[in-house]
């Protein structure tokens, strides 16, 4: 098993008892908030951590939808990114993991923020995410400000991982984990 | 000037409900929201606001009660609270209440991001979910 099938859980674990959601194809809105409401039938356990999840997800998922280098055309004509999307529980927490391709110019960026955010604390991350939230050249079109709001939501570390697919396209998987 | 209101929907995306009031200068944000496009959707309510806070200039009580709302959102929440702020340093009276979970810490912490980015003063109203 590769590193992203061991990451997003795909292979023989499948349909382990530990997945809760798994879905991969087109992410539009309407996939985003029937699996979001979904998070609350499997998770009905443990409210925060579900509304927790709930918050995470809507960034990653809105993350594939815009910024998945493949695209699936809709009925409606309608464009969308498309990625794999799963919600796994451990004995202490849930990981949500998302993996999407990605053309690499638009990679970078989204590598250096992540590094950045693993480096700050809690309180430094509010201030990053006002800073940023401010910034009329960055926070209507960028990634950036989702991914400080899943740190911040998730009091973890964002789990990244790059596979190169080819010269100018990659493979990125985020994992976030959320403690119960 | 017209008063603005919007059903909120909880299919495709997450509409929240709207209901600005000219008359009686109270506004109402609730529900959750997660829109196709962000701007779209809030730039009348902010050029509402700018007429109100310009032209009405009565006392205003804004109410939010949303539970969800998505970080392209949060950008718009700002630029309604600045003009709130705004209109306040120019001798308007306004009042923000905020109702959230009491269970909900990221959304308290939110609330006080807010009010540390507006210099607003926003009243925290905490809720029981099962009330």
């Amino acid at each position: 098993m590769n590193t992203i099938d061991k990451k997003l859980s795909l292979g023989q674990s499948l349909f382990s008892e530990e997945i809760r959601i798994s879905y991969k194809g087109p992410v539009d809105g309407k996939i985003i908030t029937f699996l979001a409401d979904y998070i609350y039938v499997v998770n009905e356990l443990s409210e925060k951590a579900t509304r927790k999840i709930f918050k995470i997800f809507f960034e990653l998922a809105e993350n594939i939808s815009k910024y998945s280098s493949e695209k699936i055309k809709l009925k409606s004509g309608k464009e969308v990114g498309a990625g794999t999307i799963i919600l796994k529980e451990t004995v202490k927490n849930f990981i949500l993991v998302t993996g999407n391709p990605i053309k690499n110019e638009d990679l970078i960026p989204v590598i250096e923020n992540s590094k950045n955010i693993n480096n700050l604390g809690h309180e430094e991350l509010r201030e990053y995410k006002r800073a940023v939230r401010k910034d009329d050249s960055v926070v209507r079109n960028s990634p950036n400000i989702g991914l400080i709001a899943v740190a911040l939501t998730s009091g973890n570390p964002l789990d990244i991982e790059i596979n190169p697919i080819d010269e100018e396209t990659s493979y990125f998987s985020i994992a976030v984990k959320v403690d119960k | 000037m017209e008063n603005i209101y919007i059903e909120g929907s909880h299919t495709n995306f997450f509409i929240p409900t709207v209901d600005f009031n000219a008359e009686t200068g109270v506004c109402v944000l609730s529900g959750e929201s997660f829109l196709e496009d962000t701007i779209e959707f809030y730039d009348p309510l902010v050029q509402w606001l700018e007429e109100y806070t310009s032209e009405i200039k009565k006392p205003i009580t804004f109410e939010i009660k949303l539970t969800y709302f998505n970080t392209s959102t949060s950008r718009s929440i700002l630029d309604l609270l600045n003009i709130l702020k705004e209109y306040e340093d120019e001798g308007g009276e306004v009042t923000v209440n905020w109702h959230y979970d009491e269970d909900d810490i990221d959304m308290e912490e939110d609330i006080e991001d807010y009010m540390l980015d507006t210099g607003l003063e926003i009243n925290m109203i905490p809720f029981d979910e099962e009330d």
